[in-house]
């Protein structure tokens, strides 16, 4: 199936974006003490689709909440009942605007996981009532790296709807999916033309090129991700994770970790179970009740996140399970890199 | 979301570990429970927490399903201290893979133990006990740090005087009343089974250290890798391939646990 590609300018956008905020249940960036997250909002004056990458979340949290209540129980000498908790706020049909494409890319790496064996119906809910509209960066940020992993950041098809800032002057609107056609039609119409994929397709390759070409950071990931197959037992491994003062921010910013914890909170005789965000970095991940840890040393956690990201989830699943966005170097109180140790410990493979 | 049970049955095996047989309190749902040997479950007690169990007894002994807890960490402890006959937990599963039963059929079977780990060789044992004929010798050796460590110990008499089975134990250090062997586990196996090795199947689980030296002494005796069946302890919570607990190198033990045979384990990166 073919999908349609609109042309319009700014203007257009921001009505198109507007139509979108008043007509759907819809999530932007807005900002808060300095950094972006999406939450719901209902005028466009509150947000800013085209927020900067390295201030801004990642939408992973509307699909795979931060910490989320996922049963809820009455224990009473009359018996034990266990039920669902209240309704989910994030399964409605809903727009989210303004993610940023790497991000995009990260809900697709999860897909694999919450697909396989067991099938995460509330995470499948949600993917399937989203409709994703995402813009293609003008220019790499200081630790963004996409453009050097295993997909392929130019058709990316991540997203719905693909927003373009052409070198004309002029925006492109691509669907990319079914939802984002749809989407399109309904909303975009009045604010923009339609254009053959022929006509569009210069001024988007053009403005791939530039964007591709502002990159700092570059690997070559075959190589990188080879050598990391072959280094499980690398002195590297230490020296990188060093100073790593275990806070796991890096998974928690992460589009792609997805590591959780089941906890329960009691008061009196009724009581929640919480999922939440955890992390191999944490040094209780692995701890079993008889004291036994087969990660008890910071290196070993570290060699657990590196060659899950650069490795393991590519065997099992084939997707390499970092997308280069560099949230985690960003939000990394202690400056770790998570390019350069992949890079470092890589590099020093025979 | 977990499944209400009702506990039948408290049995104190060891000074630090009891066994809970359990029983679904919904009509019917006990039938429908069917679980293969060396699977286990997510065991709730609500307000706690939840944890993994292996099932320690067959799916041939019907109408109930038995787990075995060892006081560990803080969800074990309130396990022991609060629950009572009568009580009831949540339970999800089973989850995991099982024995490689068609593998074993026509074998000798070689069972070693040690502590709490001979709970997930007793749903095999009990298994297998009840379809005696599929099998050819049946030896279980089983050990602890101190007599009054062994589980099961009345179910041990009967599996002594079953003329079918051999049954070695064996106790760490020496005792007054002990009158059986003494000495770790490998060293028993080396020296006083003396297994067959034709033919033979081994299934062993227990405290990490052991199974390690376990396997040591099985090599070394001339067992081959596939030939040597163990069910690993690894830290889990959702037992759903997802929560990313488990996972040693891109397995999920889990999913593709908790049985691997030696040549399966040897294809993990060395995380034990």
């Amino acid at each position: 199936m073919s999908f349609s590609t609109f042309v319009t300018d700014k203007a257009g956008l921001q009505q198109f974006y507007a139509s979108i905020v008043e007509k759907h249940e819809t999530y932007a960036p807005v900002e808060k003490f300095g950094n972006f997250d999406f939450v719901r909002v209902t005028s466009l004056s509150e947000c800013d689709p085209a927020s900067p990458i390295e201030r801004t979340r990642s939408i992973k949290p509307l699909f795979f909440p931060r910490s989320a209540k996922i049963m809820k129980y009455v224990a009473t000498s009359a018996g034990t009942e266990v039920s669902e908790t209240d309704e989910d706020p994030y399964a409605g049909m809903r727009v989210i605007l303004g993610a940023k494409h790497c991000d995009a890319r990260g809900l697709q790496v999860l897909d694999k996981v919450y697909n396989w064996d067991y099938i995460d119906t509330d995470y499948q809910k949600r993917r399937r009532n989203t409709v994703i509209v995402s813009a293609r960066c003008d220019k790499a940020a200081a630790h963004c790296f996409c453009t050097s992993l295993d997909y392929n950041v130019e058709n990316l098809d991540a997203m719905d709807v693909l927003v373009v800032n052409g070198p004309d002057g002029k925006i492109y609107l691509k669907a990319r999916t079914e939802k984002g056609e749809n989407l399109l039609k309904s909303d975009v119409a009045r604010h923009a033309t339609s254009v053959a994929d022929e006509a569009s397709a210069p001024a988007l390759k053009q403005q791939y090129e530039a964007f591709a070409s502002s990159f700092r950071l570059k690997m070559n990931y075959t190589e990188v991700n080879g050598k990391l197959s072959n280094i499980f037992d690398s002195p590297e491994f230490e020296k990188v994770s060093d100073h790593c003062v275990g806070c796991n921010t890096c998974a928690f910013v992460c589009p792609t970790c997805h590591c959780f914890k089941i906890s329960d909170e009691k008061l009196k005789d009724t009581g929640v179970r919480y999922k939440s965000y955890d992390s191999c970095n944490n040094g209780y991940f692995t701890l079993m009740a008889g004291g036994h840890n087969p990660r008890p040393a910071k290196y070993r956690r570290w060699r657990q996140r590196a060659l899950h990201k650069f490795v393991y989830y590519k065997e099992r699943f084939g997707d390499n399970l970092c997308v280069g966005c560099g949230k985690c170097t960003v939000a990394c109180p202690v400056n770790i890199s998570i390019f350069e140790v992949a890079n470092q410990v890589a590099s020093t493979a025979m | 979301m977990p499944m209400i049970c009702k506990i039948e049955k408290i049995i104190q095996e060891t000074p630090d570990i009891r066994t809970y047989r359990l029983k679904f309190r919904e009509e019917g749902m006990m039938e429908k429970f069917n679980w293969m040997p060396g699977q286990f479950v997510e065991f709730s007690l609500l307000g706690s927490g939840e944890c993994t169990f292996c099932i320690a007894s067959s799916v041939t002994r019907q109408g109930y399903f038995d787990c075995s807890i060892k006081r560990a960490g803080a969800v074990t402890a309130d396990i022991h201290t609060s629950l009572e006959e009568g009580d009831e937990v949540g339970i999800r599963g089973p989850y995991g893979n099982w024995f490689p039963l068609d593998d074993l059929k026509g074998k000798n079977l070689l069972f070693v133990g040690g502590g709490i780990g001979l709970a997930p060789l007793r749903s095999l044992i009990q298994y297998c006990i009840d379809n005696r004929s599929d099998y050819k010798d049946f030896t279980i050796l089983y050990g602890a740090r101190t007599s009054a460590d062994l589980c099961y110990k009345d179910e041990i008499k009967e599996w002594q005087e079953n003329k079918s089975l051999k049954v070695v134990l064996t106790i760490d250090k020496p005792e007054d009343t002990w009158t059986s062997n003494v000495g770790v586990v490998p060293k028993i196996l080396e020296e006083v089974v003396k297994p067959e090795i034709a033919n033979t199947k081994v299934i062993t689980c227990g405290p990490p250290i052991m199974i390690k030296y376990t396997i040591l002494s099985l090599k070394k005796l001339g067992f081959a890798d596939p030939d040597i069946i163990t069910t690993l302890e690894m830290k889990m919570q959702c037992g759903l391939g997802k929560c990313g607990r488990c996972n040693i190198g891109s397995t999920y033990v889990c999913k593709d646990g908790p049985v691997f045979t030696n040549d399966q384990l040897k294809g993990l990166p060395d995380e034990f």
